[in-house]
């Protein structure tokens, strides 16, 4: 049975509930690491309630042809993030609409994590530490590329953030990773 | 590096308990149940409402096309074909004069209202996880 997003959307605009489950079952996992990056782990289930039920009253207006129901998903689950934080009035929620500059110059290879940054990095606890520390907007393009396997464009799309800014804000992020991690070795 | 990043990153991520998928699942189904009630409720309701608007509106309407004459014009038509073959023009203009266009439009437009709320009433029945 085909079984991607576009076509399980499909069965559940036509009464089928199981294709919602799956598309739940696929999805909570991302929203829910995102959104505990963001809010920590006491309301990162609160968050992904909300966003699946923004989910479901608003699929109708879904449209494949404007971005994938990864980013569109992730994007829902951003907004909740921010509206959440907004409401705590917390201080990070600023950081995830930074109109920090990207580079004007071409963004060269020189952070090159060594590899025992790499092995030290391997202590999840230490990573999420040091993710902890980055700014917001450096966080999130961190963890939607490597553990969400989005593509700069498609953060771009999440962000509303030009290429460039994207990839300068995935620079700044491993540089500063970098010099956090460098006192430790 | 990219590879060993992901790898990396990939390992810290924090998962759901075994639950979450299936409460957050539950929730969804109470509150499509708590909203296809209250549409149904809404949609009842309306149904009784133009049924009795209709009935009304249907009563006036025969009682002022019976007076303006309507039915009469309507009977010569059968009666006497000869003559409004001759005279068609006068006889659909009094026709038409005769005819209660306000209480017609009413009425239709119960009886469309009637029409899309028994439809979408039993819609709701039919559906149990309904899309808003």
């Amino acid at each position: 049975m085909e079984n991607n997003d576009e076509y399980l959307i499909k069965e559940h605009l036509g009464g089928n509930q199981d294709a919602f489950r799956l598309l739940i079952d696929r999805y909570a996992p991302s929203v829910y690491n995102f959104s505990v990056r963001f809010v920590g782990l006491d309301y990162g289930k609160d968050i992904v309630q909300d966003v699946f039920v923004k989910v479901w009253k608003n699929i109708k207006k879904f449209d494949i042809n404007r971005a994938s129901f990864k980013t569109w998903i992730l994007t829902i689950t951003r907004n909740t993030v921010i509206d959440y934080l907004r409401k705590k009035k917390s201080v990070t929620f600023s950081s995830l609409d930074s109109d920090e500059e990207p580079f004007t110059d071409s963004i060269e290879d020189d952070v090159i994590l060594p590899d025992e940054a790499l092995i030290k990095l391997e202590d999840k606890e230490l990573l999420n530490n040091l993710l902890n520390k980055l700014p917001a907007h450096y966080k999130e393009v961190l963890v939607l590329y490597y553990q969400e396997d989005m593509t700069f464009n498609e953060i771009g799309q999440l962000l509303n953030k030009p290429l460039n800014t994207v990839k300068s804000y995935h620079h700044r992020a491993l540089k500063k990773l970098k010099e956090m991690i460098a006192p430790k070795l | 590096m990219e590879q060993n990043l992901q790898k990396v990153f990939k390992n810290a991520m924090y998962l759901p308990g075994g639950r979450l998928s299936g409460d957050v699942f539950s929730l969804i189904e109470y509150k499509s149940s708590h909203i296809t009630k209250w549409k149904r409720f809404g949609y009842l309701s309306l149904s009784v409402l133009s049924l009795s608007g209709s009935v009304l509106s249907i009563k006036i309407l025969i009682e002022q096309a019976t007076r303006l004459g309507f039915f009469k014009y309507l009977s010569l038509a059968f009666s006497d074909s000869g003559v409004i073959a001759l005279y068609w023009k006068e006889y659909v203009l009094s026709l038409a004069d005769s005819l209660p266009i306000a209480s017609l439009v009413v009425s239709l437009f119960l009886l469309f209202i009637l029409f899309i709320s028994i439809r979408r009433a039993s819609r709701q029945f039919k559906s149990k996880l309904s899309i808003i």
